[in-house]
């Protein structure tokens, strides 16, 4: 099941969402915002905005803080629906 | 370059569904736009399609067409004489409708988004329709990996987040993950855009493996200390017969190891 992020309210209200979707692109671990017809994907190893398009100044400040602020819960779900990939994973450990 | 997006529209007193489209207004207007070589079309409403009555049959199209009132049968016959793709609401068709489905056909890279889609349950495939209005057919067994915590519903399946998402019940997948393992253009689009990334052999083997849903013990004839080395790039230039094998388990050409 998919998780979506509870935002607050004027957040929600300008339609942004926030989800780990059941199959996304696995490797690097990550959350996607979306909102429209735009997805920028947040990585959960290291809190940073990981593709260059759509440009990473669109997402504001303060719902990137907010997002971040809910990490421990993201990395757990992410590690929960992806545990071949969890969040403390890297290419220099072993499956 | 994205392809011209024309709009049948022979009632001026109708808005048009896209700013950015051209309108075609007359029987004129549609012969000029088929010498075009390429290009798509939408009909937002079925008495548009009155337009294509004195059309010729071309002998070679690769023009696309969007409807979005569903056709009789007989006149699906004609317009696919006329069109390579027709795509049109049917029973099991899932649509994006009104600005969603507008903002993809007005996308810079509309094929990066699906405007929708259905489900073969007979042959397994669920065939999407992409914002340049193509076809990409997935397997439904790919949609779930060994480590899926819940499953698909394909009773209940829709196209979401402006073409973003594909939802089946409360099991949801990333349009962008269906593109990176289907479409080698998509994917290096996507790999461009990625802000840091390793892009050697080993770093995209192990993307790849993690896509997959494998382990490193999941090689036959492989050992998994052999593989973790070269995900670590340990090993930067594995036997032939080592990548024979990796691309044999991991469903893919030897060439296309590296491009994950």
């Amino acid at each position: 099941m998919a998780f979506n992020l509870v935002l607050s309210r004027l957040w929600a209200a300008q339609g942004w969402k926030v989800k780990i979707r059941d199959k996304e692109r696995t490797e690097p671990p990550h959350v996607s915002i979306i909102r429209g017809r735009s997805t920028w994907r947040l990585g959960l190893r290291g809190g940073q905005l990981l593709d260059s398009t759509p440009s990473p100044s669109e997402v504001p400040g303060s719902l990137l803080e907010e997002i971040r602020g809910q990490f421990t819960e993201l990395r757990s779900r992410w590690d929960e629906m992806y545990p071949h990939n969890p969040v403390s994973s890297d290419k220099a450990t072993h499956d | 370059m994205t392809e011209p997006l024309f709009e049948l529209r022979p009632n001026e007193g109708r808005i048009p569904f896209s700013g950015a489209s051209t309108t075609l207004k007359t029987t004129e207007d549609v012969r000029t736009a088929f010498q075009q070589r390429r290009g798509r079309w939408i009909a937002p409403d079925i008495g548009d399609l009155d337009l294509l009555r004195a059309a010729n049959e071309p002998k070679d199209t690769w023009h696309r067409l969007l409807v979005l009132d569903r056709p009789s049968r007989g006149r699906m016959e004609l317009l696919h004489s006329l069109f390579r793709v027709v795509v049109a609401p049917d029973e099991g068709v899932s649509l994006l409708k009104g600005d969603e489905l507008r903002d993809v056909l007005e996308a810079e890279f509309p094929e990066d988004y699906f405007i929708g889609g259905i489900i073969d349950r007979e042959d397994e495939r669920l065939v999407l329709f992409r914002g340049n209005l193509e076809h990409l057919l997935v397997p439904l067994p790919w949609l779930v990996t060994n480590t899926a915590t819940s499953a698909p519903d394909y009773a209940d399946f829709e196209v979401t987040d402006s073409g973003q998402t594909l939802r089946f019940g409360r099991f949801e997948v990333a349009t962008d993950t269906v593109l990176y393992e289907f479409d080698p253009h998509a994917r290096r689009r996507m790999k461009e855009r990625q802000l840091e990334q390793d892009d050697s052999l080993g770093a995209s083997i192990r993307r790849l493996r993690l896509t997959k849903g494998l382990s490193q013990g999941d090689f036959p004839g492989v050992d998994p200390k052999t593989i973790s080395r070269i995900e670590r790039g340990e090993i930067d230039k594995p036997h032939e017969n080592t990548l024979k094998a990796l691309a044999d388990s991991l469903g893919v050409a030897m060439s296309d190891l590296g491009t994950y």
